[in-house]
């Protein structure tokens, strides 16, 4: 009897694995069936597709949105859903005339009121909203013409304006409690969405009344999975279940570029890592020290260890990609800060660090020079740490590297309670330098004081006339390079491999898809 | 019976409020908030207070606290800072993969190792025990995320028998369930060995043997069912250790359940969803010990409680 229960079980799990094997072949014939669907790989879904509530863009909530200036491949600011602009008197107005034929995904047209609205939704609720600068007002002056009138100036509008955060999106889909958006959003960018698999997916399909550049789209539907383990991303890209591979870990490129049939596209990222301390410490008041510490840095060295050499040195404040990067500063910090040991450990014996103990370490006044570094749980950071911990030993600077998780980085710093960190930012504007790094109470991570710097900063914000601000932004950054407040260090390549397309760009300046351009291989 | 039951339902109401302590605690103890997070390197002071008023993060911490379970009370989980879903919603969306990974783990988990444990005490001290026993031990001990990745090669990237990661039904959960059902077969496996081995040398079993039962009878029907007490108190047991394990799971099989969904939300501070979560866990993993302590009396009508 009990032999016979055994059987009938046994029988029962085989049937159950039977029919689940029928459901698989549904599934894996989904894709077969539908041939023009793209699959985009990536690590981690965002926080949310609302982008007045998100504090990440990516790929996977960026095309949703179509933004009101964009940047060419030059880096030149110019019109998209905005066709021109005026800027009245000193400034604090201007006039922008929208062009007439962009479409929401709910169908409804993309006018001065609905603009409007969206500003008015981004100033009360997007962690982002000191981006379109302090607002007074917001007049629609026509169906297609609206003007927006500043508390101050504020120059910097126009590059953010480029930029997904300050992209209009449509109000009226919000329900009562102004809530809603993340469920049904409707922006106006190239891709409409389709359907949210929370946790493991989006999906979405081209928006036919996007400005497709008289083409239409070379593809049918576009699906971004978010494979968080690096090696079943990779394995799944291998196997041919994914099409698009963003941020291709460096240890896998040599392997991917075997594959006759992938394609490897790298793009200089705009998002600069930089070695920066609390310069608010005793220990890094003397410029004599911070200019020492600088000099002991090899770029190289740090991008060929940790990196794959898929990075470029940077030495100046500002990366290329960036509105106010200037390549006289480069060049300048590039002849002040290459490594020269000699210099940098007689920089530190005439700042008073000339005595060291039996460990090499360098002392002054009974006291070794040893800090604590701050690192985040990225691989890559770590090794990173690990040789400029090599490097600074070798002038008899000590480090100690504190892994520690970005959340509690972010948090902490502010409070000033670090000593060193390797940290990184992004933005494509040289305001960046003022609202983040050394404006006057918003040096968050380096606690930099420096009143001279403060007002360039503060003037460059301010001043309408690009030139004139590239100048302010020059002049900041002369100052910067021989003040030594932290040590920029490289950006690194963006690697995305691609299978089984025609066409496939991305943009050399935002690091984003270029939908227009993609067409899949029929 | 009826006293029991409200006891423990008593213990188990008091054990959920003393979990609801510790994680409130734990999460405010850890340094990082999610205002930080929510605005980004880009927040003014301004922005960080009058967010930390919207979010009530600015009232005393017992304030926040009493005011979350006057609300978890009533079903109100409370909403993510960070999506905007509710953390109800979020887990709705997202037990099914886990109860189904959890589930399936149990069943590979519990007949593997019931099958390994019983072979070892049969076959004792021979060489079939000896190598039932390391097989337990690598069960045991192999870390989950190389079991995942050794499986995944095998059978979904060199045999493409199973997908490689993704949820698209029952076939694809046979990989993660086997990956999180290992160790809790090797557990089960010592144990049932060990019970077994103490049931074989009662009394009775050779009293059956004289009496002429077949070894099938023998093993099954009086060794196993007397020895399977103490394995299903360790099943029981396991659910909190599958609970953990799945996020180790769900993260390399890149499955959107409950596990995957807890990194997250530590990652950027999310306090309702991380406290919703740990709650809802800790309340599963309560319910079902419970209900295997009902499942006594079943399995040996000698256990009455009272």
């Amino acid at each position: 009897m009990y032999r016979k229960r055994f059987i009938v079980f046994m029988m029962l799990i085989v049937f159950v694995l039977i029919v689940s094997g029928c459901n698989r072949s549904k599934d894996s014939d989904a894709k077969k069936g539908n041939d023009r669907e793209v699959v985009v790989g990536l690590v981690s879904e965002p926080d949310s597709v609302d982008i007045h509530r998100t504090s990440s863009t990516g790929e996977a909530n960026i095309p949703l949105y179509d933004t009101l200036l964009k940047l060419d491949n030059d880096g030149n600011i110019v019109p998209n859903l905005i066709t021109d602009y005026e800027v009245i008197g000193d400034g604090k107005e201007v006039i922008f005339n929208l062009k007439e034929d962009a479409v929401f995904h709910s169908g409804k047209p993309v006018n001065a009121e609905a603009v409007k609205l969206s500003f008015e939704r981004l100033v009360s609720s997007s962690p982002f909203s000191t981006n379109a600068g302090d607002i007074d007002s917001i007049e629609v002056l026509s169906d297609y013409s609206f003007k927006i009138t500043w508390k101050n100036q504020f120059a910097p509008f126009f590059i953010n304006a480029t930029t997904p955060f300050l992209a209009p999106l449509d109000v009226s889909v919000l329900n009562g409690e102004g809530e809603g958006f993340e469920k049904e959003p409707s922006g106006s960018g190239p891709l409409k969405l389709v359907k949210i698999n929370r946790g493991d997916s989006l999906v979405y399909e081209p928006y036919k009344d996007f400005n497709w550049e008289g083409q239409k789209p070379g593809f049918d539907s576009v699906k971004f999975r978010f494979i968080p383990d690096e090696e079943t991303r990779i394995l799944e890209f291998k196997k041919g279940n994914v099409d698009v591979l963003l941020n291709v870990p460096y240890q896998y490129i040599e392997d991917l570029e075997k594959d006759s049939e992938v394609t490897i596209k790298r793009v200089q990222s705009d998002t600069l890592s930089y070695l920066g301390w609390n310069n608010k410490q005793p220990i890094f008041q003397d410029v004599k020290v911070r200019q020492a510490l600088a000099l002991a840095i090899d770029r190289e060295s740090i991008i060929d260890n940790t990196l794959n050499g898929e990075a470029q040195a940077v030495f100046g404040p500002l990366p290329k990609t960036v509105f106010g990067y200037s390549e006289k500063i480069e060049t300048m910090a590039r002849d002040k800060y290459t490594r020269d040991i000699e210099a940098a450990k007689k920089l530190l014996a005439e700042a008073g660090w000339n005595e060291t103990n039996k460990d090499g370490v360098v002392m002054k006044d009974g006291k070794e020079f040893s800090v604590e570094l701050w690192v985040d749980d990225d691989p890559a950071n770590q090794r990173a740490a690990q040789v400029i911990q090599n490097q600074l030993m070798e002038i008899g600077v000590k480090i100690n590297i504190a892994v520690k998780e970005s959340a509690t980085i972010i948090e902490q710093t502010p409070k000033g309670v670090h000593e060193m960190l390797l940290w990184s930012y992004g933005w494509p504007d040289a305001d960046v330098l003022n609202f983040l790094l050394f404006g006057k109470d918003k040096s968050k991570r380096l606690h930099y004081e420096n009143e001279k710097i403060y007002s360039i900063l503060d003037k460059a914000a301010i001043e309408m006339d690009q030139e004139a601000r590239s100048k302010l932004y020059e002049e900041a950054q002369e100052m910067l390079v021989e003040e030594s407040p932290f040590i920029p260090l490289y950006v690194k390549e963006n690697v995305t491999a691609i299978r089984n397309f025609e066409s496939f760009e991305i943009h050399p300046i935002n690091n984003t898809i270029e939908w227009t351009s993609v067409k899949v291989k029929e | 019976m009826s006293s029991y039951l409200f006891k423990r339902i008593f213990t188990m109401i008091i054990t959920i409020f003393g979990v609801s302590v510790l994680v409130f605690m734990i999460i405010h103890l850890i340094p990082g908030n999610p205002v930080n997070h929510i605005l980004g390197d880009y927040a003014t002071e301004e922005s960080i207070k009058e967010l930390e008023m919207r979010l009530g993060l600015d009232r005393p911490i017992l304030v926040q606290y009493f005011s979350y379970m006057f609300q978890a009370i009533q079903g109100d989980l409370g909403t993510s800072y960070i999506t905007g879903y509710t953390v109800v919603e979020e887990i709705l969306n997202r037990i099914p993969i886990t109860a189904q990974l959890a589930l399936y783990s149990i069943i590979f988990g519990s007949i593997t190792g019931i099958i390994i444990g019983v072979v070892a005490a049969v076959k004792k001290n021979t060489i079939y025990d000896q190598l039932a026993m390391v097989l337990a031990l690598i069960g045991i001990s192999a870390p989950g995320f190389w079991i995942a990745l050794f499986l995944i090669l095998l059978f979904s990237y060199q045999l493409s028998i199973f997908p490689i990661s993704g949820y698209s039904g029952f076939y694809s959960l046979i990989l993660p369930s086997i990956t999180l059902g290992l160790g809790t077969a090797g557990s089960i496996a010592r144990m049932t060995r060990s019970s077994m081995l103490d049931v074989i040398k009662q009394d009775y079993i050779r009293t059956a043997k004289a009496k002429g039962a077949g070894s099938y009878r023998l093993i099954f029907r009086h060794s196993l069912q007397n020895a399977i007490i103490p394995v299903v108190t360790l099943i029981g047991m396991q659910f909190g250790y599958l609970m953990a394990g799945a996020v180790v799971t769900e993260t390399v099989f890149a499955l959107p359940g409950l596990g995957s969904l807890i990194v997250s939300a530590i990652s950027t501070r999310d306090i309702p969803t991380v406290q919703g979560l740990l709650l809802f866990m800790a309340a599963m993993i309560i319910i079902v010990n419970f209900v295997v302590d009902l499942l006594y009396t079943k399995l040996d009508p000698r256990i009455q409680y009272e």
